[in-house]
């Protein structure tokens, strides 16, 4: 109990002694300090401190050394490390002060459990500086007489520490101001260097740990010098053309030092300098004439200096100076050469010559003119041509021959020597064996073997090899002793064409051509495939060669590249020459995808995709298989047809009855409104005048077959007379008889005589009708009471009424038609009933339909058989079906059997009887 | 004496002959600049002649070419220190006179007190190589100035220049002289000879 209240004492008299001020009006008296106060420390040194408590503490708080506790940075320090010397004072040691922190502090822990801050200590831990080392100075010139120095040193490590870096110098009995580094600490500038006294210099740096010096320099600072370059330098050009003055002004007085001097050149546009001896430039001086210049070129000239004895440093190099030299006459003649058309006329030639432009180092000076001088060899007497030009080709207009050119080159000072070119009448000499190039970096060297004969020298002639413009020929001249030369701006990827010419003395060689690329790439397309023919199983594919632009190289060869949508692809490759290939062993009926691809040396390149479907049959397959199908059904038609033809009553009767064509019908003719169409030619011929107005039907007794004699067709001849008198017509009632009623009534203007034509054995249904044109019809139908056939006719009454003339006329026409009936016994019944038609055209107002009903069911045409009746109306009755048709009517006593029905259409409801009224 | 002179000694004599020169040639030069800026910014004129000033000593001297080396020395090192408590004197008042208003005039005295003193300098150093006893300053210096006006000031630092001049020139001479390789010794005769 007493103990504990002793703690809470303690603690409150540590706290009062903290926080109150003490008696010398500081506002906290410690219970203790530490010993050192905030040292600075050596990286990785031992250190001890100590913690020294106050006595008044230890009296009233009851606290002790042992009691103490030290921490780094609020981390206790093990406890291995204390020691407790006394009663009061506690030390904490450390091996290595590189694991000590700040701050370190002594505490107290009252009670056993409050822990009190007693002090604490900032610790600096650094390292002493090192040696300086490497020092070196250098006096600057600044102006004529202005020089500083400065020197430059390693400070060494770092030190972690403030160090101060001080340069120093002094004379024996001279000590300078210090030079104190500003924001570096390894370089001072001194500014009052005076020469030509040894100066001591050294570096000092010093810290907190200590001091270190570099070794001394002891120089004379003139010795040290990098001086001013020499300013306002000129160039002036001298008498000579290779001569070039130089004059500039030295910065440093001889009073300082003596100079010597550096003086390069280069040709302005040329980066490599040249320099002139330096023994020649080694005294002072202010001018300097450079020899050995090349005339009419403009030079660059920079000069630099330093002490004439070589101690100190080269001045950096002057700004540069450029001059230009005097001309000199050219010192060559231009290379020259020509090229030989000789097109346009068999003994002539077109000679182009051309030549290059002198390089600027021998042209030496502005080329003028040229002077071109040719001289016909083969004619010695011949004068000398000679032709001033500006320009470096000439063209020339030469008989064939052997020629000497020469060219000479002139500027302001002189002429060049004369280059000779000499063209014979033919390349007849030797050409030059084996040539070939290989590319060299940006060159391609072109290589040869000489001819065995001696060579003055070559022509390498070039161009560049373009599909859509003419090769501009590019050329120069090697000497006769050299067997290749180097081709400078060949561009890559691209075909040249090169070509060498050897040059003799008395003649010239042929021209060895070779192509070549300076450097291949992949073609920049691929070939465009397609197919030129698609068969079963094989294809015939078809390209175009690449341009000489697109293909980048030699083409070494094609390759085709094909296959189905889900299958392998397949490759072949083809020569490069082909433009056409047949893929075989295809499978039919297949879509297939096919590529090419063009490759030279350097890569390939593939066109675009082409795809093509095989053919399902073979070339003969298709045609293997319709012909014989189509003969089959021929001969299976032929067959059908053969049956038909033997069957054809019995088809004609079952599925095809005759229908009657109501457009031929002679009723619809009739009417007014409907133009008559059949040309009755015969009867027009017959009766151009005259037309039928009554039209009369008769119905004959098919049992009377004989009545259709010529004898019995008399009476009808007086029926026609009279119908023809009669203003009664038929009207279109009769045409829809016609077409509806399984009779087809008959109109006549009189009854009676209707009577009386027809005889006892007939009666008629008659069809009057009034009107015809401005009149008004008056259709009458009157049930035949007659049980005999009708005896189809037709009769065309005329618009005028009828006489004695008319009828006879009637009469007439009735014989003359029964006439031509006879004499075209043979033809159809139609064509006849044509011709009746014809005969009234335009005149026809009416018809008459004359139906006969008889025992014999064929039809009846209006013509009556000149041979027996049966033999005639059979053969009417076949092909008299669109023209009138004579309807049977069946009688009770003369039954009609199966085979004696008509063949003739016949509606269904009137197979037997008479007329039957719609 | 010349006799046991070392190789080294006779190379440290000859530098020190040969930089002594060099620098008395840059003096000269130096101290002719330096008499255009002061001309001018004392606003003298440069013809005007000026009496001999007291304490200055003269470079004119009879008899030159008899005169032994020491006594060149000797004579050399009294005028240097002369000059170097002239200048000192000069580049005091004009400090009082200017302020810092004209640094280039006071660095260019500065910079020529500088090389007289590296020349006195020189000159100990040779008198030491010929185990000479190098008199004190004090009893050579030359006696306090007396108080002058302003404008005695400025002829008096004319005078000075002036004379300074003519001294770069003739020690410039004399050290050639001393610096001659002596037919018997190699050394300079005036050394021998003197005292």
């Amino acid at each position: 109990m007493f103990s504990r209240w002793n703690w809470v004492a303690c603690g409150f008299y540590l706290v009062l002694n903290i926080c109150s001020p003490d008696a010398s009006g500081g506002l906290v008296q410690s219970c203790g300090h530490i010993i050192p106060e905030s040292p600075v420390l050596a990286l990785g040194s031992n250190f001890t401190a100590l913690c020294i408590l106050n006595e008044t503490c230890l009296d009233f708080g009851n606290i002790y050394a042992n009691q103490i506790i030290w921490k780094i940075k609020n981390r206790v320090v093990p406890k291995e490390q204390y020691r407790e010397v006394n009663r009061t004072v506690s030390s904490v040691t450390f091996n290595d002060t590189s694991s000590l922190a700040t701050p370190l502090t002594c505490n107290i822990l009252a009670d056993g459990q409050i822990e009190q801050n007693i002090y604490g200590i900032t610790v600096t831990v650094g390292l002493a500086p090192e040696k300086p080392k490497n020092l070196s100075c250098i006096v600057h010139q600044m102006s004529r007489f202005t020089y500083v120095m400065n020197c430059t040193w390693n400070p060494g490590r770092h030190t972690f520490l403030d160090t101060e870096f001080r340069l120093k110098y002094s004379w024996p009995e001279e000590v300078f101001p210090d030079c104190i580094p500003k924001g570096v600490n390894n370089s001072c500038t001194v500014n009052d260097i005076q020469f030509f006294v040894n100066t001591e210099i050294w570096v000092e740096a010093a810290n907190a740990l200590g001091k270190a010096e570099s070794d001394h320099l002891v120089v004379d600072p003139v010795d040290i010098v990098k001086p001013l370059s020499p300013q306002n330098v000129s160039v002036s050009s001298g008498i000579l053309p290779t001569v070039l003055k130089l004059s500039w002004e030295n910065r440093v007085s001889n009073a300082v030092m003596t100079l010597k001097f550096n003086i390069r050149y280069r040709i302005i546009g040329n980066t490599s300098w040249m320099e002139v001896p330096s023994e020649d430039t080694a005294s002072p001086r202010t001018s300097f004439s450079v020899q050995g210049l090349r005339p009419y070129t403009g030079y660059a000239f920079s000069i630099r200096c330093m002490k004439e004895d070589g101690v100190g440093y080269w001045s950096d190099w002057s700004e540069e100076k450029t001059g230009i030299t005097t001309e000199d006459e050219p010192s060559k003649g231009p290379p020259i050469w020509r090229i030989i058309d000789a097109s346009h006329s068999p003994a002539s030639w077109t000679v182009h010559l051309m030549w290059k432009a002198l390089k600027p180092f021998e042209a030496n000076g502005v080329i003028l003119q040229y002077e071109v001088t040719v001289r016909d060899k083969s004619c010695l007497s011949s004068p000398l041509k000679k032709y001033n030009v500006t320009s470096t080709n000439h063209t020339l207009q030469l008989p064939k021959g052997t020629y000497e050119v020469t060219l000479i080159a002139r500027n302001s000072v002189g002429a060049s020597p004369p280059s000779v070119l000499l063209i014979p009448a033919r390349n007849s000499e030797a050409p030059v064996k084996n040539l070939r190039t290989l590319p060299k970096h940006d060159k391609l060297w072109v290589g040869w073997t000489a001819p065995n004969s001696y060579v003055l020298k070559y022509v390498i002639e070039w161009c560049l090899v373009s599909s859509s413009s003419d090769c501009i020929r590019e050329w120069q001249i090697a000497l006769g002793d050299v067997q290749g030369v180097d081709l400078k701006g060949i561009k890559p990827f691209k075909c040249y064409l090169i070509t060498v010419y050897p040059l003799y003395a008395d003649g010239q060689g042929s021209g060895q051509s070779v192509k070549a690329y300076l450097k291949q790439d992949r073609p920049s397309k691929g070939p465009t495939v397609q197919t030129k023919k698609v068969g079963k199983a094989e294809a015939v594919l078809t390209w175009n060669h690449l341009t000489v632009e697109e293909q980048n190289g030699f083409i070494r060869n094609y390759t085709i590249l094909y296959k189905t949508i889900d299958g392998n692809e397949t490759v072949v490759t083809v020569d490069p020459s082909k433009t056409e290939y047949t893929l075989s062993s295809l499978t039919s009926d297949t879509l297939y995808t096919v590529r090419m691809m063009a490759s030279t040396d350097n890569g390939s390149r593939t066109g675009p995709d082409f795809t093509f479907t095989t053919q399902k049959f073979g070339k003969g397959e298709i045609e293997a298989i319709v012909v014989p199908v189509c003969l089959a059904f021929l001969l299976i038609v032929l067959l059908g047809v053969l049956f038909c033809f033997n069957k054809r009553d019995l088809i004609k009767k079952h599925i095809w009855p005759i229908v009657p064509d109501p457009s031929k019908s002679n009723i619809a003719q009739w009417s007014p409104q409907v133009p008559a169409k059949h040309n009755f030619n015969s009867k027009d011929q017959m009766y151009p005048e005259g037309s039928f107005t009554d039209v009369s039907v008769v119905e004959i007794e098919a049992d009377d077959k004989k009545s259709f004699s010529e004898q019995d067709l008399k009476p009808f001849d007086l029926l026609k007379k009279e119908k023809s008198t009669s203003e009664g017509h038929s009207s279109g009632i009769g045409g829809s008889s016609c077409m509806s009623s399984p009779r087809q009534s008959v109109s006549d203007s009189d009854e009676g005589e209707t009577t009386q034509n027809t005889s006892s054995t007939v009666q008629y249904s008659t069809v009057v009708l009034n009107g015809y044109r401005d009149q008004t019809p008056v259709q009458v139908f009157s049930r035949s009471e007659s049980t005999q056939p009708l005896l189809d006719s037709e009769e065309r009454s005329e618009d005028h009424a009828g006489g004695a003339e008319s009828t006879a006329q009637r009469q007439q026409y009735f014989r003359q038609n029964g006439g031509q009936d006879e004499n075209n016994a043979d033809r159809p019944c139609f064509e006849r009933a044509k011709q009746i038609t014809h005969a009234n055209e335009g005149d026809l107002v009416g018809f008459v339909q004359l139906q006969v009903s008889g025992q014999s069911s064929q039809p009846l045409g209006l013509g009556i058989e000149k041979n027996t009746e049966e033999a005639a109306l059979s053969s009417v009755s076949q092909t008299c079906t669109e023209g009138q048709t004579v309807r049977p009517e069946t009688v009770g006593e003369n039954p009609l059997s199966v085979d004696d029905m008509p063949k003739s259409y016949l509606p269904q409801t009137v197979r037997q009887g008479g007329y039957m009224p719609q | 004496m010349a006799a046991a002179d070392s190789p080294s000694t006779a190379l440290r004599r000859r530098d020190l002959c040969s930089r002594g020169i060099r620098l008395a040639g840059k003096m000269r030069a130096d101290v002719v600049d330096l008499l255009d800026i002061y001309v001018e910014q004392q606003g003298l004129d440069a013809s005007a002649s000026v009496a001999a000033v007291e304490g200055v000593p003269l470079a004119a001297v009879e008899r030159w070419d008899e005169q032994t080396g020491t006594q060149r020395l000797l004579e050399n090192l009294a005028a240097y220190r002369a000059f170097r408590a002239l200048l000192a004197q000069m580049l005091e008042e004009q400090r009082e006179q200017l302020g810092e208003a004209d640094a280039g005039l006071g660095r260019a005295l500065a910079a020529v007190l500088l090389q007289v003193s590296a020349f006195a300098y020189h000159l100990e150093e040779l008198l030491r190589l010929e185990s000479r006893g190098i008199p004190g300053e004090e009893g050579d210096g030359p006696p306090p100035p007396p108080r002058l006006s302003l404008f005695e000031q400025k002829l008096r630092g004319l005078g000075v220049l002036r004379e300074l001049a003519q001294w770069a020139v003739r020690s410039a001479r004399d050290l050639r002289q001393l610096a001659k390789p002596s037919p018997a010794t190699g050394t300079a005769p005036g050394l021998a000879e003197s005292p």
